[in-house]
Parts: C-alpha cells; structure tokens; sequence
C-alpha cells in the first residue's frame, strides 16, 4: 500500500467525521470561489468598460452642454489644437442638431432652421430643424410636464414658448453630426444592419437611424427621409442599448454643419487618450491648450466613473471575502489535521520506530489533508456553480443602491437631464446590472488550486509538528 | 556482533532519579538468542528501547558491527531502526485501519522495496507465522490478539534484521502457537544468523533461549549460556 493509498484509506477512517469536515470544507471552498467568480466577472466587466470610454474625454464649450448654458461653441480649429495635446490619439468633433416633425412644427413656425432657445430657458448652443421622421417615444407624462415647464420658462426669456394651454407636444429627436463611427461617449456603434457612413467628415445623404426610431417610422436600410427639406437615405441601424439612444439619428459631422449652417462649429469633441494612466494629465493638457474660459474637459461619462467606482468596490470587498474564505479554509484544514495529529500519535510513534521517515510520515498527512480538501472542492464548486450568480448580484445590488442614492441630486428631470452629457443616471446600474457572473471552469480551477495551496499550507504546519514526535515518548505508555 | 559498553538510562521524576538501566554491559554474537529476565518495571523495556535506538542513553553506548549508535543523527538512527532492526511490541502496535498484510508490508514499502516483492515477502511470512491465508487481508481489529501477535512478529522480520527485538512475543498466544513462535525464532537466528533478544516471563520460552539474562534494579546478570548450535553443523 503506497502513502497515497493509506492516506486516502485514512482520510475515510471516521467517516461521519469526514463527511462533517467535507461539509464545512465545501461551505467555506463554496463561498471563496463564488467570491472568485464574482471578482472575475467585475474585473472583466471594469476592464471593458476602462476599455471602451475609460479613457475617452469630453469637451464642451465653457458653459455649454449638449442644448443647454451658454458661452461660444468649439470650433475646428480647437479641434486641431485639441488634436496636438500629448497623450491625445483622436480627437472626434461633433455636431448636435435637434430634429423637429414638420406636421409639429407647422403652425407656430414656417422655416425650415432655427437658432432655437434651449428648453428650460437657456440660450443653448444646438440648432433646431424639421423633418418628416416622428418621434419613437411619446411625451407621454414627463414630456408633456417638460414641455409645459420650458414654455413657461421661455416666456420670459427668448424661446418659443407659449402662454395659455400648451398644443399637442411631439418630442425632439436627437440628431448627431459625427466625424468618426462613434457615439457621443466615443463608444463605437452598434451597427445592427446596413453600414456605416464611409467617410465621416465629408457632406452625405447617408444617415443612420437608432432601431426604434426607424421602427415607429417604417423605415429600413435603404429607406428616404428628411432633414430641412433634404432627402436622406437611411445606410444602417444601431442600437445604443437605450430606448432614448435609439430615437436618434447619425449624420456625418459635414452634414450637420451644413443643415445647421454653422460650418466649422462643433457642439462638443470626442478625445480619446493612449492609456489610462494618461487621462488625467491629457485632461488637464487639454484644459490648458484649449483654455478653460472656452471649454469644459470632463472624464468620460458620470455614470460611468460611479459604475467602475461601485464595481471596484464589489471587486475589492468580493477580493477580500476570497481570501478570508480561502484563510478560513486553510484554518479548517490545520486545526483538522493538528486534531488527527495529536489523535494519532502513538501510530505516528510505531510508524517511526519501524523506520518510518519523518518526511514519509508528513507527506502523508498532507496527501491526507488533500484528500478532503478535494472532497470539500467538489462539492465548494457545486455550491459555487449555483451561488455565484446570486451571491455577485447580491454583492452589486448593494452597491448600486448606495452609488445611486448618492448620485441622485441635479437635472433628474427634464431635458437638461434627458439630452444634456450627464445623462440619465439609470445609466450606472444599468451597467451594474449587466454583469453575468457564471462559474467558469478557468475560473474554478484558478480557485481550486489556490485552495490547494492554501490547504498544503495548512497541512504542512501539523506535518512538521508530526517530526517533534519522539517514538519512545508514545511507545513509553505501554 | 552487538556490544553493550556500560549502559546508563536514568529518568528524574521529581526531586527523585531513577536508573531503570545502570550499567548494562554485554556482548551477543551474531546469531545468539538469547533472553532478559525480571519483574515488572525492572527495565526490560528501556533497555530494548536503548538497543532499538527508539531511546538515547544517559551514558554508555550501544555498538552495532563496530558503528556505535551514541554518534549518529536522528536521520541515521532511523535508517538503523528500518534496516538492522525488528521490533515485536509487548502491545503489538500494529496500524489498525490497515490489513495484516498491509501492516506486514510497512517496513518493506519504508525500505524501498519494490510492490511486488514485498506483497509476496509479506505473504510468505504470514504463512511462517501460521496466519491462516483467509485472514491476510483482514482489518487489523477483526483479529483475534493471538492473531495479531504473529502479524507483529512477521511484520519485524520483513527486513530481514541483524536484530529482533521481542517484548514477550508469546504473551498473548496459546501455548501450541506460541511453540511455534519459539521454534520460529529459533530457527531465524540458526539459519538466517539472526540475533534475537527476547524479553518475557515466560520461563519455558527463556530455557530455550541461548543465553539467559536476568535484569533486577537496573543491573543485568548472566544465568545461563547454553551450548550454541551453528547452522549446517
């Protein structure tokens, strides 16, 4: 009989008992994978989101965002100067146009553009055009109340409100001019048929439409619609994820210029930085070349910073839980086998006196301790195939809710919310929410060796102790 | 050849020390067996203890074919243990998760002996200890204790030692095995030139001995020596 077999042959000595040591065992081995999972599948979540916009930043006019403050807008030419920055790989201009149905528009207004006032009352930077698309979402409760509340803000201002009941309210449609196939966050498009626009920053005819806008109006790749007066083909459909990303349009930045007869003016700039451990000083490169009396430089997206932030938090506590069920696990392991130790002396004592090496002697305790450190994995990684899932979403609701609670403040309503760069802040949990953590093997099997690891470790420790005992000491008792 | 050179073994209980061993000389020629003698606590066991080199002495030294054990290391006093030595415990001592015969084979696997060879060694000896083959590879505390002193005894002899140490290796058996025992043992340091030292109170089984020693207040003294027969005379 190898020291394998004994070792085995031993681990089953008292069964109940093992079977209670398995248990505890697969507990703590259960929840340290699953705390494995969970790290994994945030720490892939974090490094795609870091991957896609983290190190994007964004530039707005000092003052100004999307449709709303004020100030001067960036141009061209700071697009360039932008473009010089170190660390800078691509700067993407954009141009943001708001899109009104004609049938709306007919009976307060007969052009085709206008400056328009911001909603809210703001003089605002974007430029108010019709065309025959409809909007995907209706006013419905909150549009019909913003509405009514940026009337009456306009009033006294220059905006186009009226005073009195407001007329039947059709929503805005967002349209972007782009010099690149990204979104405004810089994040590529999903383009789910069609193609892209070819070359961005040439004047085009082609357009892209969000998928729900393109639904409610019939349309399909292939399909015409207008923009002031101008036929545009529709060339593909994406989807942004979002139900008011996809009532939107894509123009190339040319175009766009060119409806708003602004040329050489751009409503915000897409800048992407080499690494992330550059942005910060990019953005403060950035701040200083472009000046900060003319433009606003901010970090990606706000909700994306709170999601990454809540999932490094998630990261960090599932990290710890790891290692201190992976520590639990090892403790186990070592009180265990100190307990056999000291329960088997006197065979230890024999084993030795008939030449038995204290080397032999502590390989198979340890090979011991491994037999029910495999138990215990097996079942450990059962437990972790149906919890991790569960224990992961625990982990991230809990912390969305915190992120979101201290999130909640400015522009919750309204346009300034709907339209403007912060964003709706549903966006964090969104993100939170869409992370999957399942167990996959790779992942087990980087847990089950680092508990076998640890439960050598654990193990060596009551081995060694195996070699401070004196056969004559135990054999003396007879 | 074992040489004895003035053993001391002295234990402090309190402000009290006892010398169940105090200076112990003797010689064994290879082959010789021969027996200890004494009452309860007289230090037979200590005494096998020091010659087995399960325990150091206070002074003196024990010489195995002129390598004196006083000198070595714990790692060579075990090489020692596993190679020149078999033990018969007075409490048998065998691993009770364990079949006989895997008990049997414990020193053999220590040793470095190839699986097959000592599976077949092993079973050879069981047969010599008259195990009955059924119960080869019975547990251990399925074994009657009679049963269980011959798989102590066949599990000391699967090194084939230079020296059996026996502490009363008949104790627990009938008297017709335990003639057996004798005959066996006999026999091992006649043909094989195997030293055997037995402890017992079994005055029938020391008569049969080569030479007979009694052990009292820690001093040994010689009884008998019987005419020794040499194998092949």
């Amino acid at each position: 009989m190898s020291v394998l077999a004994r070792s085995v042959g031993n681990a089953f000595r008292n069964k109940i008992r093992t079977s209670a040591v398995v248990a505890v065992l697969a507990v703590a081995i259960g929840l340290a994978l699953s705390m494995l999972v969970a790290n994994q599948a945030v720490g892939s979540k974090v490094q795609e989101l870091n991957a896609s916009v983290g190190t994007v930043l964004t530039v707005n006019p000092a003052g100004g965002q999307g449709f709303e403050g004020g100030g001067e807008p960036l141009t061209t030419a700071e697009s360039a100067t932008a473009a010089a920055v170190p660390n800078v790989v691509s700067v993407v201009g954009t141009k943001a146009l708001r899109l009104e149905n004609e049938s709306a528009t007919s009976t307060s207004s007969t052009g085709t553009t206008s400056q328009q006032g911001g909603p809210g009352g703001g003089p605002g930077g974007g430029t108010s055009v019709t065309t025959s698309l409809k909007a995907a979402i209706d006013a419905g409760t909150l549009g019909n109340r913003n509405n009514t509340n940026s009337n009456s803000g306009a009033a006294g201002g220059s905006g186009t409100g009226n005073s009195g009941a407001a007329p039947t309210f059709s929503l805005p449609i967002t349209a972007t001019g782009i010099g690149a196939e990204v979104d405004t966050s810089g994040k590529a498009l999903n383009i789910t048929s069609g193609t892209g626009l070819g070359d961005y920053t040439a004047a085009s005819t082609k357009a892209l439409l969000g998928t729900t806008l393109a639904d409610k109006n019939g349309l399909k790749v292939g399909s015409t619609f207008t923009i002031a007066g101008k036929t545009f083909t529709v060339a593909g459909i994406f989807d942004a994820g979002t139900t008011f990303g996809n009532n939107a349009v894509y123009t190339t930045l040319a175009e766009a210029q060119a409806l708003a007869s602004t040329p050489g003016e751009l409503s915000s700039m897409v800048v992407t930085v080499n690494s992330m451990d550059n942005v910060d000083a990019a953005k403060t490169a950035l701040q200083s070349a472009l000046g900060s009396d003319k433009a606003d430089v901010t970090q990606g997206q706000r909700n994306l910073e709170t999601a990454v932030s809540s999932l490094d938090s998630v990261k960090n506590i599932s990290l710890v839980a790891f290692i201190a069920a992976l520590g639990t696990a090892g403790l186990i392991i070592l009180l265990i086998m100190v307990m056999l130790v000291r329960e088997r002396r006197r065979e230890i004592g024999v084993l030795k006196a008939i030449g038995a090496r204290n080397r032999t002697i502590g390989l198979q305790f340890v090979l011991e301790a491994l037999v029910l450190v495999a138990l215990g994995s097996v079942v450990g990684a059962a437990i972790a195939a149906f919890a991790s899932g569960s224990i992961a979403s625990a982990l991230i609701s809990s912390n969305s809710t915190t992120s979101a609670s201290n999130q909640r403040g400015p522009g919750g309503g309204g346009f300034g919310g709907g339209f403007g760069g912060g964003g709706a802040f549903g966006g964090a949990s969104q993100l939170l929410t869409s992370v999957t953590a399942s167990a996959s093997p790779s992942t087990i099997a980087i847990g089950v060796a680092a508990v076998f690891a640890v439960a050598v470790v654990g193990a060596l420790v009551p081995a060694l102790l195996t070699a401070r005992i004196r056969p004559i000491e135990v054999l003396r008792g007879e | 050849m074992i040489e004895v050179k003035d053993l001391v073994r002295q234990f402090k209980t309190g402000d009290r020390t006892i010398k169940p061993v105090n200076g112990v000389s003797f010689e064994l020629e290879k082959g010789t067996l021969a027996s200890i003698v004494g009452k309860s606590g007289s230090g037979k066991s200590t005494l096998l203890s020091l010659l087995g080199a399960l325990d150091k002495p206070t002074s003196g030294d024990v010489v195995v074919d002129g390598v004196s054990l006083a000198g070595l290391p714990d790692g060579k006093l075990t090489e020692y243990r596993r190679r020149d030595i078999g033990f018969v415990f007075q409490q048998f001592n065998l691993i009770p998760n364990l079949s006989a015969i895997d008990n049997v084979m414990l020193p053999m696997e220590f040793a470095g002996m190839r699986k097959g060879a000592r599976l077949e060694r092993a079973r050879t000896l069981l047969e010599q200890v008259q195990l009955d083959p059924e119960k080869h590879s019975r547990r251990i505390n399925r074994l009657s204790g009679g049963e269980q002193q011959r798989v102590a005894i066949a599990r000391a002899l699967g090194n084939e030692p230079k020296l059996i140490l026996a502490d009363e290796p008949t104790g627990n058996l009938d008297e017709q095995t335990g003639d057996h025992i004798i005959e066996l043992l006999s026999s091992l340091s006649r043909d094989h030139n195997t030293t055997i030292l037995v402890v017992t109170h079994d005055r029938t089984l020391a008569q049969k001995t080569d030479r007979r020693f009694r052990l009292q207040q820690g001093q040994l003294t010689e009884e008998a020596v019987r005419p020794r027969v040499v194998a092949g005379a």
